[in-house]
């Protein structure tokens, strides 16, 4: 199924030049990995990355760089582990679930690489009841089994939602499939200035 | 046909990918220097652009032979290798570094108008600094203006990571209740 739900724009560019907090940009590819629409945009936004790098000012560099890396040609490359091809919802490093109420588990990811993100599953059974709530800052989160339904619109397998401090919401969980969803919360995305990030944090921008 | 500078760096690579060290070389020497400004603008220091600079040109190195011209420009393919040498340092070295917008604009092509919103912003949020704490404003002035992981702002100031996590939870409470004031 297409997703029907996409990052904005300044986020795919932050993902595609590689500015995006690592927890943050896991979810973001997990959605754009299943979005012809969006992976055609990154391909795009990589394309004036490149050309962006061609225009780049140069930045000196040592003055063996040239030898040193000549001399690494003819060395064995590392080999390289051999490609997982399982889904990804079975390749993710999980921590132990955690029981938060009937029908529901977290279980964290363990990503030891960026430890000021949060990254986590989260599994709502049918039925269960799911709280209204707020957000402390921003967070992302890509369905990746069942679908769910809030105040924004359905949210179904390979849709990305983004959330801030202004989004208050109930997610109720649709049809008879538990729903699991891959968050990313509290790392920081960082799309606008300093000023802008503080605007962010206070004036519910 | 091959005449732009693009169609050139095509060539190149492919070229490399027969094992040509002069392509390779003139490669390395357009493509390096701007590697390390990307990476540097991403926030990597100096030595480690430079580090993975060369790591990138290695890779451009070993992986010629599966370049598709049909596929990418030139640029876009080394970009890519560059951007996922970094992402790979990420995870591995396990740092955190602060992000930075790589295409953000310089303060000087600010318009007149955007300049002195900007100045009225910045009297705006002096004077919300102001409703703070000295403690709250150190974590508000580490968090936001120099762009300090959490983490790092509790090492700085030898307070736990939940202190640091508390006290900038109620900064923002208070400069939000001040904000509000002003709207």
């Amino acid at each position: 199924m297409t997703p029907a739900h996409h990052p904005e724009d300044d986020v795919l560019a932050a993902y595609a030049a590689g500015a995006l907090d690592t927890g943050f940009a896991l979810v973001v590819g997990v959605h754009v990995d299943g979005c012809l629409r969006c992976k055609a945009r990154v391909g795009l936004l990589l394309e004036q990355s490149g050309q962006a790098l061609r225009e780049l000012p140069r930045v000196e560099l040592a003055p063996d760089a040239l030898v040193k890396t000549m001399a690494r040609l003819d060395a064995r490359p590392p080999r390289s582990a051999p490609v997982d091809t399982r889904p990804l919802i079975e390749r993710l490093p999980l921590k132990p679930k955690k029981w938060v109420a009937p029908g529901v588990w977290v279980a964290a990811v363990d990503t030891p690489h960026a430890p000021e993100n949060r990254v986590y599953v989260l599994r709502v059974a049918p039925g269960a009841p799911t709280a209204r709530h707020a957000h402390s800052g921003a967070e992302f989160c890509t369905v990746l089994k069942g679908a769910y339904r809030d105040e924004v619109g359905r949210f179904g397998v390979g849709d990305f939602a983004a959330a801030d401090a202004d989004l208050d919401h109930q997610p109720v969980i649709q049809g008879g499939e538990e729903c699991i969803c891959l968050f990313a919360t509290e790392g920081r995305l960082k799309p606008h200035g300093m000023l802008g990030r503080l605007a962010f944090g206070f004036a519910d921008v | 046909m091959l005449n732009s500078v693009d169609a050139s760096d095509e060539r190149l690579l492919a070229l490399i990918a027969t094992g040509d060290r002069a392509a390779f070389a003139q490669v390395f020497q357009s493509y390096a220097p701007r590697v390390k400004s990307y990476l540097m603008r991403l926030g990597a220091g100096a030595a480690i652009a430079e580090e993975l600079a060369q790591d990138t040109l290695v890779s451009v190195w070993r992986r010629a032979a599966s370049y598709d011209v049909a596929r990418a420009k030139a640029s876009t393919w080394i970009f890519v290798i560059a951007r996922n040498c970094w992402i790979d340092r990420l995870r591995r070295e396990k740092v955190e570094i602060a992000y930075r917008d790589v295409f953000e604009p310089p303060m000087d092509e600010t318009s007149p108008s955007e300049a002195a919103e900007q100045s009225e912003t910045q009297e705006l949020v002096a004077a919300a600094m102001q409703t703070l704490s000295k403690e709250q404003q150190d974590v508000v002035r580490l968090s936001f203006f120099e762009d300090k992981p959490h983490s790092e702002i509790a090492a700085q100031l030898a307070v736990p990571l939940g202190t640091v996590k508390s006290r900038l939870r109620l900064a923002m409470v208070k400069l939000r209740a001040h904000w509000e004031t002003l709207k």
